[in-house]
């Protein structure tokens, strides 16, 4: 089966003052119908640029994305189009993301009319009626008449989701901010997000730098892990969290604060062998992640740069030691 | 022994629309070598509270009422009565303040070394030699290379570094007792766990008494001997970290704990609370969380529960329907309150 949408080894390069640094390093991933999934990883690793890639907000500097299996970038006219309605970048910044001029109902009416999903202000308000109700803003009278800086953050971002809905996407991708969503609310937009793919087939792709979040929100799909521009983990998400097989995602699962006493201060750690993060103008050779990884080999892992392959049974991972190990365990196992 | 105890603490903001409570009868201990983690939601009056103890406030800030008892040596001052030169004193040299946003507080032109020479200076410290060979000292407690970051400008280092920094500074004076605002906030994961270990390691070495605000619950779990929940300005619950954690007694701390979900473990009943704090100006009668609350009763709305004893004497939560809290949770044992109502 073709996925719905799909990176086909993409890569990104912006030039910088510095010098061009790689964002996004030939990166796959395939998404179908209807599925929940995560990409998680530290500031910078290039989710935003992935992201941005998914939606084709971004041009590939090689690469395709494709979409029902045509390729964006080569598609025009009225299919592109349908592309461009079907693919919705939700910003989870809700203060960058709302004129502050525009009443609730002027944001979400606007993309009606310009889709011709609305001719008359009439028919426009019973839509967005239709829509506030979806993003649970109920009574929606109380709601058209507002201004941005009359909504608390989650009735903001309410409505971008709403606004996103406009379209009927079949595919939204929700960037989380650091840090802005009170701990309070956020689950309830995750809820709201997860209740839409699974009413109206929605494929929902998160980005967030949260785990814990993620794990929530991806409980029935896939983890991404990524680290400087590459993923270097994909799998299922319990079998992610439970039992990680790159060395970068146990570090992160092993280092995150947990809001339980017992368990956060008798968590397992990794200890890196290096705390810093190489800056893109200067990558390491071969795995990027060899100088903090604890079981980087030498004259392996600082020469070939690891593919991210399939492992036994669930998953993929860009490691060659995860990889041959693993591997080696699935034969004993079968022997 | 007490080394901070705060006594009926409210604090005002003066407004146009009228006085914001931002902080409404706080009481709480604080013990030596302790560490007493602060948490609630955006707008609960942490902050306000936290720089209130300092009395760093904004104008336009009224301290309505209370005691800030300050001891040392026996002797006992409250902060509010001191004068500027005893004021400035305690501020470095007792209670030292790493303050929220920090990361961007730095001077943007001038070196590291030349922060770490303001702050001595501002405290009559004016021996080149021997500020250098402090900072150097104090650098690498929060294991930094004082070589590369001392002539760095600020912008050079990393927010996990600059966080680090600060930290440096505010021990420059060796203060028994250390504030710090939202320490771990938008830091990358491996860079949050760098400096709780740091602070953790710290705290054990030199002793001082911490007191931490975070929205971020998994922190105090890591490092809180005690918490205190505030809600709306006031404190609802207040517990040793295992209570609070395991047997929550006020409603709004169960539904913050059930906000957040885990990575290790079992997830549980992860659920948000509904609807959003009042409004500080015109504050409704009786207790303020009841238009949230889902054990709320026609009582609740009459009157302001006071903060009493739940459990023991160490755990107080300001409910009165705290049993009824009790009985929904269920078991006192050592379970996260997701998985107990899952
Ligand atoms: N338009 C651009 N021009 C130059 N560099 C860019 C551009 N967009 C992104 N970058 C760089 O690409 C890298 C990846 O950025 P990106 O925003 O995708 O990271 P991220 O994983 O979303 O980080 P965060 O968690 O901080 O949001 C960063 O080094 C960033 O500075
Ligand atoms: N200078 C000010 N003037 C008027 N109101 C203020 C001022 N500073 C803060 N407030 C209000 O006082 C209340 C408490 O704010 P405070 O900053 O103490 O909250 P907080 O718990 O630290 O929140 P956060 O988690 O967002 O940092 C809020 O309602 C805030 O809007
Ligand atoms: S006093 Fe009532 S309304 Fe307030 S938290 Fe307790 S049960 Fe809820
Ligand atoms: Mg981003
Ligand atoms: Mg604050």
């Amino acid at each position: 089966m073709t996925a719905l949408i799909e990176l086909d080894r993409v890569s990104r390069t912006f030039h910088t003052p510095g010098g061009p640094i790689t964002a996004v390093d030939a990166v796959s991933l395939a998404f179908d119908a209807g599925e929940a999934m995560c990409l998680v990883g530290e500031s910078g690793c290039g989710k935003t640029t992935t992201g941005r890639l998914l939606t084709g907000l971004l041009r590939p500097t090689s690469g395709r994305l494709l979409y029902e299996g045509k390729d964006v970038w080569r598609t025009k006219g009225a299919d592109l189009a349908r592309f461009r309605r079907a693919v919705q970048l939700v910003h989870q910044d809700p203060y960058a993301s709302l004129n502050p001029t525009r009443t609730v109902f002027q944001t979400l009416s606007a993309p009606l009319f310009r889709h011709k999903k609305a001719r008359t202000s009439r028919q426009a308000l019973a839509s967005v009626n239709e829509l506030l109700q979806r993003v649970d803003l109920t009574p929606p009278e109380n709601f058209v008449t507002k201004y941005p800086h009359q909504l608390s953050g989650g009735q903001r971002q309410r409505v971008a989701i709403a606004r996103a809905l406009t379209v009927d996407p079949k595919v939204i991708v929700a960037d989380e901010a650091v840090s802005m969503v009170d701990v309070s609310i956020r689950i309830s937009l995750l809820n709201l997000l997860l209740a839409l793919g699974r009413e109206f087939g929605v494929t929902i792709v998160l980005i967030t730098h949260d785990l814990a979040v993620a794990r929530y929100f991806a409980r029935e799909g896939r983890i991404g892990v990524m680290y400087l521009g590459r993923v270097v983990e994909l799998a299922d998400t319990e079998s992610l969290v439970g039992d990680p097989a790159h060395p970068y995602s146990a570090a992160l699962i092993g280092a995150i604060p947990e809001a339980d006493p017992d368990i956060t201060r008798s968590k397992k750690r990794v200890d890196l062998r290096s705390a810093e993060i190489p800056s893109l103008l200067r990558l390491p050779a071969g795995c990027t992640f060899h100088p903090r990884c604890p079981l980087s080999e030498a004259g392996l892992c600082d020469l070939k740069i690891p593919e991210l392959l399939p492992v036994p049974t669930d998953r993929e991972v860009a490691c060659h030691v995860a990889v041959r190990e693993r591997t080696a365990e699935q034969a004993a196992t079968m022997a | 022994m007490s080394v901070l105890s705060v006594r009926g603490l409210s604090i005002d903001y003066l407004t146009r629309r009228g006085p914001v409570h931002a902080v409404r009868d706080v009481s709480f201990e604080l013990e030596k070598s302790e560490t007493l983690a602060i948490i609630g939601e955006s707008g609960s009056g942490k902050t306000t509270l936290a720089v209130g103890l300092i009395r760093l406030s904004p104008r336009g800030t009224k301290v309505a009422k209370g005691e800030i008892l300050y001891t040392k040596n026996g002797m006992t001052n409250d902060i509010r009565k001191l004068d500027d030169d005893d004021l400035r004193e305690y501020r470095w040299a007792e209670c030292a303040m790493v303050f929220q946003a920090a990361l961007n507080s730095f001077n943007p032109v001038i070196t590291i070394w030349e922060q770490f020479l303001d702050t001595a200076r501002a405290h009559g410290l004016n021996d080149r030699r021997r500020v250098h060979d402090r900072a150097a000292e104090l650098l690498d407690l929060v294991h930094l290379d004082a070589g590369r970051v001392l002539p760095a400008f600020p912008h050079e280092l990393s927010g996990g570094m600059k966080q680090r920094v600060l930290i440096a500074l505010a021990l420059m004076l060796e203060p028994q007792m250390v504030i710090l605002d939202e320490p771990t906030t938008a830091l990358d994961i491996l860079t949050q766990r760098s400096i709780i270990d740091l602070l953790r390691q710290l705290r054990q070495r030199l002793g001082f008494s911490m007191i931490f605000i975070s929205h971020d619950l998994s922190i105090a779990a890591e490092l809180a001997d005690r918490m205190i929940t505030m809600y709306a300005g006031r404190v609802v619950e207040h517990a040793r970290v295992a209570d609070m954690f395991y047997r929550p007694r006020h409603p709004y701390s169960l539904g913050l704990l059930r906000a957040v979900p885990r990575v290790s473990g079992a997830l549980g009943s992860v659920a948000s609370i509904p609807g959003s704090p009042p409004d500080l100006v015109r504050l409704p009668k009786g207790c303020t969380y009841a238009a949230r609350c889902p054990y709320a009763i026609d009582a609740c709305r009459e009157a302001d529960p006071p903060l009493l004893p739940v459990d023991t004497p160490q755990h107080e939560a300001a409910c009165i329907r705290w049993q009824h809290v009790a009985e929904v949770l269920g078991s006192d044992a050592e379970i996260p309150v997701a998985e107990k109502l899952a």
